[in-house]
C-alpha cells in the first residue's frame, strides 16, 4: 500500500526535520515492512488553471488536437495537445510559456504539426498521478482560469508498505489508521478525524432507506442514505492528486470520493443511482443465477454469493463489486451511497471463486471495523460538502446493524507480558506504550484489563499474546537483549526412518559413485507418453502446476529416466540416487512411501552385466552396513504397473524374506523411446523401499577372530551349465561337511572361448585349519580329493 | 705349508679378490664376500688359527704377513662399499628427478549429494549440537495439519500468501513444514527441541527465483520460561553458525498465524555488506528468518500446557540458503534432474586442471 506523507500531515503534525527513510526503517521495525520510500518532485512551477473554449481536430494528425484555452483576464492561447477526451468548459492544468516541470523542462512555444503551439496541457502522469500517458487532469469547476497553482501541491513522499505485512491489520489500510501508528511510534498527537456530526444526518423528519439483511452474520451492518445535489464534477486537484500519487486513477468527484475514503479510513462505499435504487436487501445469491457487474462481465453466482439486492432483483455483489444497470451515470444528480460491513470469509470466498479481486474485496477481506461504516458516510457528507455546494440528504443516514460487534476487554497477567518479553513492566509503561494505540489499561486482581478499541478488535487484538505483541513491538525488539534459553534435558526417541533415509544417502553418495539429483513429485504426462508408459491410477492433484502435471509420481523411475535422458548429452557414464515420496491411491486414505532410486547409465550396449553387478554391491554394501544382513536378489517377471521393468532381467530383492525393492534393465526398445542415442547404452536402476527397509532388524556385525593355528586356502574351479544359477551352487556347497573346512569364499567367475558355450566357469576359495594343531600336507590333499569328489558328485565339471 | 706357500696362498686369494669385487654390486653380496675372506672360516680368517702351528721364532712373522693380508682386503672391501654407495646415492638422484609427487593421485569414485541435502545435514549437525532432535513428516497432508492446527481456519486470509496445490481427495501438498510442529508436539509433548527439514509445495509461476517446490527448514523450542531474548540468541546462534561467523541483525514485526507475537529476523546483506544492493533490493538487509512466539491456539492443539511452557518456532529457507552459499542464480536448476549445474566438475569428470571452474565457485 501506499501512503502519502502529505496526507498522514492532515492527522499528525509531522516533524519539519523528518526524514522520510529514516522514517521508514522505523516503521518497519515497528510496525509493518517498507518496501521503499521515494520523493515525489515535479519541479512543477508557474502551473495554472486554464479552462477549454474550443477543441478542434487536426486532420493532418489524427492524435493531435488543437485547444483554444482561457487563461483568465479575458486572455486566451491555442495550444496543440495529444491529451484525450477534452470537452469545452472543462478546466485543464496548463504549463504556459516559461513554466517548467521537471518531466519536460522549460514549456517554450513552438510549431506543432503547422499550428502554434503555445505552452502545454500537462498530462496527470507527468504531476505525479498514476495515469495513463497524454491523459489530462481536470480541475474542478470552482477553479478560476488563471488560478496559481502552487509547486508544493504536487511535491510528496510515497512511503510503500508491503501488503503482506498488513494481512493481520485491517486498520492500516487507510491514512488515518497509518496515522494513529505513527503517532504512537513518535509520541505525537493524533488530531481527531473530521467528520459531519452524526445529528446532522439524523432528521428525524427524513424518511429512511429501507434495508434488510437476511443473514447478520454475513452482513453484520449496513449504512445507507440518499444524497441529492450531486451533479457531475470533478474532485478537488489536490484530492486527484494524492489518490493518483498513491496508484488510483482520478475519475469523478463520486468516484474520487469513494475512493479517497477508502484509502483515506479504509471503507469502501458503493454509489447507487437513487433513481434505481431506493430500498436495500442483503442476500444470498439464487441457485444459478447470472449477474452483469460494472465492468460489463455476466457472471455465474452460487449461494454462496453474498448479494445487495432492491426488490429481490440483484444489484451488487456485496462488497466486491457494483452491477451494471443500478451504475451512477453522468445524469445521475441523486445517489444512494452504501456502507457496509461484511464477513471476511463470504468476501474472500466470492472474490476468489469469481476470480475478481477488488480494491473494495481485498479490505472486506480482512475484516474491517463496523464502527467505519456509519463514519465513512460521515466522512463523505463532509469532503462532499466542499464540491457539492447544494449537496443534502434526502433520508436520514439509516443504520441496519443487526449484530454489533462485541466489545472486547483482555485480560493480561504482567507476569507473562515478562516472561514473554524477558523483563518485567510496569503498568504505568504498557499504559504509556499501548493507549495511543486505543488500548486502554487498567489493573484488578493482579491482571491487567486491555480494552481493545473496536478498530483492532476484528480478529486483530483478542488474546493475551495479541496484547504482549503490541507491547514488545512499541518497546522495540531491537532493544530486546538477547539470552540463551534455560532448557530441561530430556530424550528423545530416535526418528529411525529419517536416521535410515540419511544414512542411505550418505553411503550411495560417498562409498559409491551416485549423484543425488531431485525432481518433482508428479509425473509429466508428456513424457510418459513419449516413453509409452501407461502409470495406472495415481492420487492425483486438483489443480496442477501445468497441464499434464496432475499424476503424483507413484515411483522415482519415470522421472529419473528424464534425468539420464538429459545428462547423456554430457556424461558418457554417470550414477544418479534420487530420495523422496511416492505416492498410492487407497481407501480410505491415499498413501504415501519413502523410497530410494537407483540408476546407472553407461554409453555402450554390452555394459548392463558389468553395472548390474555394480548396482547389487552397492545395495548388498549398504544392506550389509546398515543392517548386518546379506540381499537376496531373486530373478522376478516384469510388474505391469511398472512397465520400465525389463521383462527377463529383473528381480526382487528380499532381506530376511521381506521384499525391500525390485532391480532391473531398460529394454532397448524404452530406452530409444526416451531418446535414440540411448539405444547404444546400458541402463539398470533399482527402486528401494525404505518404509519396508524400516522393519529389518538390524543385526551386528560379527569380527572375526586370530586362528591359534595357521590357515591353509586352497582354490577350486569348476565349470556349471550357464543355466545353473550361482545360488544354487552355494547352497549344494553349503551341505558339504568337512571338520577342517572354515570358509568357502566366492572367488569369480568366467564365460568364454575356453569353457565352451553354454557354460559357465567358478572359482571358489576354501580356507581350512584346525583349532588344535598345525594342518599337514595329509590333511590337504585329504581334504582335496573329498572335495573334488563332492562336486563331481553334484555334477560339476573340475578345471585342472 | 711353509712361509713361502702361505704366502702364495695368500696372494692368490687377494687376485681373486681384486678380480672378483668389481662385480659385487649389492652391499649385501659385499658382506658376504667380506665373511668368506676375513670371517673365522673365511679363506684369509681361518689362516689365523694357523699361525700357532709354525714355529715360534716364524710365528711373528706369519702373523704379520696374514693380518697385512687382511687389513689390504679390508680395505679394498671398504672401497668397494664407498663405491656402491656412491652408485646408490646417484641411483637415488636420478629417481628424484624422475618422482613427480605433484601427479594426480588415483581417487575412488566418489558421488555427491544434491546441494540442498548439504546445507540441510549442515543444519541438522548444528542443531544436533544444541540438543534439538531431528523429525520429518509427510508430503502430503490434511488440511487440518497443515492450516487449523497451526491457526489458520478455512476463512483466514492468510491462505492466501500459501498458495496451496490440492489433492483430488481434499489432502494438501504441505505449503511448509509446520505441520510437523504439530505432529512434534503430539509425539514428544514439552518440553520440545525440533528443526525438521524437508520438501515444500506452493502454487505459485516458476521463474528464476521462485519454484513451487523447495525446502525449508521449521525450527520448534518449547521449554519452561521461553522468551523472545531466547528466540533472538538463536537466531544469532545459528546464523553464526551458517555463516561461520558474527552477523549483524535487525529484528522487526511479522506476521504469520501461528505466533503471536511474530517477528522477522533479517541479516546483514553478505553480497553488499549492507551498502544495498539487487540482492537485498537496496535495503541492506536479507529476511532471512521469519520466527515468533509458538501462537497459544497452536501449543494448545498440540496438547501442550501453555500456563507451564511457552515456545518459539522459526522457519529457514533451505533452498534460498543452498543457492546463496553455492553461487546458484537460478532456482530451476535444483529440480531439473541435469548434474552439471548441481555437481562440482571435479566429483563428476576427475579433477579440473585449468580453464574455469563453474559449480562450486560464486557465479
Amino acid at each position: 500500500m501506499l501512503v502519502s506523507l502529505k496526507w498522514i500531515n492532515d492527522y499528525v503534525e509531522l516533524p519539519a526535520d523528518l526524514d522520510p527513510r529514516a522514517f521508514g526503517e522505523r516503521f518497519t521495525l515497528t510496525t509493518a515492512e517498507v518496501e521503499g520510500v521515494s520523493q515525489v518532485s515535479m519541479g512543477a512551477r508557474g502551473l495554472i488553471v486554464a479552462r477549454i473554449e474550443s477543441v478542434v481536430a487536426l486532420p493532418d494528425a489524427p492524435h493531435l488536437r488543437h485547444v483554444v484555452l482561457n487563461l483568465g483576464n479575458g486572455k486566451t492561447v491555442g495550444t496543440v495537445t495529444a491529451a484525450p477526451a477534452l470537452h469545452v468548459g472543462s478546466n485543464v492544468v496548463y504549463a504556459p510559456e516559461g513554466a517548467s516541470v521537471a518531466a519536460f523542462g522549460k514549456i517554450t512555444t513552438a510549431k506543432v504539426a503547422g499550428k502554434t503551439s503555445a505552452g502545454m496541457i500537462l498530462p496527470g502522469d507527468a504531476l505525479g498521478a498514476a495515469m495513463a500517458a497524454q491523459e489530462a487532469i481536470f480541475p474542478p469547476g470552482v477553479a478560476e482560469p488563471g488560478e496559481e497553482l502552487p509547486p508544493e501541491l504536487f511535491d510528496d513522499w510515497l512511503v510503500e508498505v508491503d501488503n503482506k505485512s498488513l494481512t493481520h491489520r485491517p486498520d492500516l489500510w487507510g491514512h488515518y489508521g497509518i496515522a494513529r501508528e505513527i503517532a504512537a511510534i513518535y509520541g505525537l498527537a493524533l488530531k481527531p478525524y473530521p467528520v459531519v456530526a452524526l445529528e446532522e444526518l439524523s432528521d428525524e423528519v427524513l424518511p429512511e432507506v429501507p434495508i434488510s439483511i437476511a443473514d447478520p452474520d454475513a452482513c453484520p451492518r449496513y449504512c445507507g442514505i440518499v444524497l441529492e445535489g450531486v451533479p457531475a464534477e470533478c474532485a478537488p486537484l489536490w484530492m486527484q492528486l494524492r489518490l493518483g500519487r498513491v496508484g488510483m486513477r482520478p475519475i469523478s468527484a463520486l468516484v474520487d470520493l469513494t475512493n479517497y475514503i477508502m484509502a483515506d479510513l479504509g471503507q469502501p462505499m458503493h454509489a447507487f443511482d437513487a433513481a434505481k435504487v431506493d430500498r436495500i436487501e442483503v442476500d444470498w445469491a439464487k441457485k444459478g443465477e447470472r449477474f452483469k457487474t460494472l465492468d460489463g462481465v455476466e457472471r455465474q453466482l452460487s449461494p454462496t454469493t453474498l448479494m445487495i439486492l432492491r426488490g429481490g432483483d440483484s444489484i451488487a455483489l456485496a462488497g466486491v463489486m457494483g452491477g451494471l444497470d443500478t451504475e451512477v451515470a453522468d445524469s445521475t444528480t441523486t445517489l444512494l451511497l452504501e456502507s457496509a460491513n461484511f464477513d471476511p470469509a463470504a468476501i474472500r470466498r466470492t472474490a476468489s471463486c469469481l476470480n475478481l479481486r477488488t480494491d473494495a474485496s481485498a479490505r472486506f477481506e480482512k475484516s474491517l471495523d463496523p464502527a467505519h461504516a456509519r463514519l465513512a458516510i460521515q466522512r463523505f457528507v463532509y469532503l462532499g460538502r466542499d464540491i457539492y455546494p447544494s449537496l443534502s440528504n434526502r433520508t436520514r443516514l439509516s443504520d441496519c446493524f443487526p449484530k454489533p460487534l462485541e466489545e472486547i476487554t483482555v485480560a493480561v497477567n504482567p507476569h507473562h507480558v515478562a516472561r514473554t518479553i524477558g523483563r518485567e513492566v510496569s503498568l504505568e509503561e504498557a499504559s504509556q506504550r499501548l493507549s495511543p494505540l486505543g488500548l486502554e489499561l487498567s489493573e484488578a486482581n493482579a491482571h491487567w484489563h486491555v480494552r481493545v478499541p473496536s478498530f483492532r478488535a476484528t480478529g486483530d487484538v483478542s488474546i493475551e499474546a495479541d496484547v504482549i505483541e503490541e507491547i514488545a513491538r512499541c518497546v522495540g525488539y531491537d532493544n530486546i537483549e538477547p539470552e540463551m534459553p534455560r532448557v530441561s534435558m530430556r530424550r528423545f526417541e530416535l526418528n529411525a526412518p529419517r536416521e535410515l533415509e540419511r544414512h542411505a544417502l550418505e553411503y550411495f553418495t560417498t562409498a559409491h559413485r551416485y549423484n543425488e539429483i531431485q525432481n518433482y513429485l508428479w509425473y509429466d504426462s508428456t513424457w510418459l507418453s513419449q516413453l509409452g508408459i501407461d502409470p495406472g491410477s495415481c492420487v492425483e492433484l486438483k489443480n496442477p502446476a501445468a497441464e499434464g502435471l496432475h499424476r503424483l509420481r507413484r515411483s522415482l523411475m519415470p522421472e529419473m529416466l528424464a534425468a539420464v535422458a538429459r545428462n547423456r548429452f554430457y556424461f558418457p557414464a554417470f550414477a544418479l540416487v534420487e530420495l523422496g515420496s511416492v505416492f498410492e491411491p487407497h481407501e480410505p486414505d491415499d498413501l504415501e512411501y519413502r523410497r530410494i532410486g537407483l540408476i546407472s547409465a553407461r554409453r555402450g550396449k554390452r555394459a548392463e552385466d558389468d553395472l548390474y553387478k555394480r548396482l547389487k554391491g552397492a545395495i548388498e554394501g549398504w544392506v550389509f552396513k546398515r543392517f548386518g544382513r546379506g540381499v537376496d536378489f531373486v530373478r522376478a517377471g516384469a510388474d505391469a504397473a511398472r512397465p520400465w521393468e525389463h521383462s527377463s532381467r529383473t528381480a526382487q530383492l528380499l532381506v530376511e524374506d521381506t521384499p525391500v525393492g525390485r532391480v532391473s534393465a531398460i529394454n532397448r526398445t524404452l530406452r530409444r523411446a526416451m531418446d535414440e542415442h540411448l539405444a547404444a547404452w546400458s541402463v539398470v536402476w533399482a527402486e528401494l523401499e525404505l518404509d519396508k527397509c524400516g522393519s529389518i532388524s538390524a543385526r551386528t556385525e560379527g569380527l572375526g577372530i586370530i586362528p591359534a593355528y595357521p590357515l591353509v586356502e586352497m582354490d577350486f574351479s569348476f565349470v556349471v551349465p550357464a543355466s545353473t544359477r550361482y545360488a544354487d551352487v552355494v547352497q549344494e556347497l553349503g551341505s558339504f561337511n568337512n571338520s577342517l573346512l572354515k570358509e568357502v569364499r566366492y572367488v569369480g567367475s568366467y564365460e568364454g572361448e575356453s569353457v565352451g558355450t553354454g557354460r559357465r566357469s567358478l572359482t571358489v576359495r576354501t580356507i581350512l585349519g584346525d583349532d588344535t594343531r598345525t594342518l599337514v600336507e595329509e590333511d590337504g590333499l585329504g581334504f582335496r580329493g573329498e572335495f573334488e569328489g563332492y562336486l563331481t558328485k553334484c555334477g560339476y565339471e573340475l578345471r585342472k | 705349508m711353509d712361509v713361502g706357500q702361505l704366502k702364495e696362498r695368500i696372494a692368490e686369494i687377494e687376485a681373486g679378490i681384486a678380480a672378483n669385487v668389481c662385480d659385487i654390486d649389492t652391499a649385501d653380496a659385499l658382506r658376504g664376500l667380506e665373511t668368506a675372506v676375513l670371517g673365522k672360516q673365511g679363506t684369509l680368517g681361518s689362516l689365523v688359527k694357523t699361525i700357532k702351528d709354525y714355529p715360534p721364532d716364524q710365528r711373528g712373522h706369519v702373523g704379520k704377513v696374514v693380518n697385512d693380508a687382511k687389513g689390504r682386503v679390508k680395505a679394498v672391501i671398504e672401497q668397494r662399499h664407498r663405491e656402491l654407495e656412491a652408485a646408490d646415492a646417484s641411483a637415488d638422484a636420478a629417481d628424484a628427478e624422475a618422482f613427480d609427487p605433484t601427479l594426480p593421485g588415483i581417487r575412488e569414485p566418489m558421488g555427491s549429494v544434491h546441494p540442498v541435502t548439504a546445507v540441510q545435514w549442515e543444519i541438522e549437525r548444528i542443531f544436533e549440537r544444541l540438543g534439538f532432535t531431528v523429525e520429518a513428516g509427510p508430503e502430503m497432508e490434511t488440511e487440518y495439519n497443515n492450516f487449523e492446527a497451526l491457526n489458520i481456519p478455512a476463512t483466514h486470509p492468510a491462505r492466501d500468501m500459501q498458495d496451496t496445490f490440492w489433492l483430488k481427495s481434499g489432502m494438501v501438498l504441505r505449503t511448509h513444514t509446520s505441520p510437523v510442529q504439530h505432529r512434534a508436539m503430539l509425539k514428544f509433548g514439552a518440553p520440545l527441541r525440533v528443526i525438521v527439514p524437508g520438501r515444500c509445495f506452493r502454487y505459485e509461476t516458476i521463474d528464476a527465483s521462485h519454484d513451487n517446490t523447495f525446502h525449508q527448514v521449521e525450527g520448534l523450542m518449547i521449554d519452561r520460561g521461553i522468551s523472545i531474548p531466547n528466540l533472538i540468541a538463536m537466531a544469532k546462534t545459528l546464523l553464526y553458525e551458517v555463516m561461520q561467523h558474527e552477523v549483524e541483525i535487525r529484528v522487526r514485526p511479522g506476521y504469520f498465524p501461528f505466533v503471536e507475537p511474530g517477528i522477522e529476523i533479517d541479516m546483514n546483506c553478505q553480497i553488499c555488506g549492507g551498502a544495498g544492493c539487487p540482492t537485498c533490493k537496496q535495503s541492506g538487509w536479507l529476511e532471512i528468518l521469519p520466527a515468533g512466539m509458538v501462537h497459544p491456539n497452536v501449543l494448545e492443539a498440540g496438547k501442550i500446557d501453555t500456563e507451564e511452557f511457552t515456545g518459539f518456532a522459526f522457519g529457514l529457507g533451505l533452498t534460498r540458503l543452498a543457492m546463496m552459499k553455492y553461487g546458484i542464480g537460478d532456482i530451476r536448476v535444483l529440480n531439473s534432474g541435469d548434474l552439471r549445474p548441481i555437481v562440482s566438475p571435479d566429483r563428476l569428470g576427475g579433477p579440473v586442471i585449468a580453464g574455469q571452474v563453474g559449480s562450486g565457485t560464486k557465479r
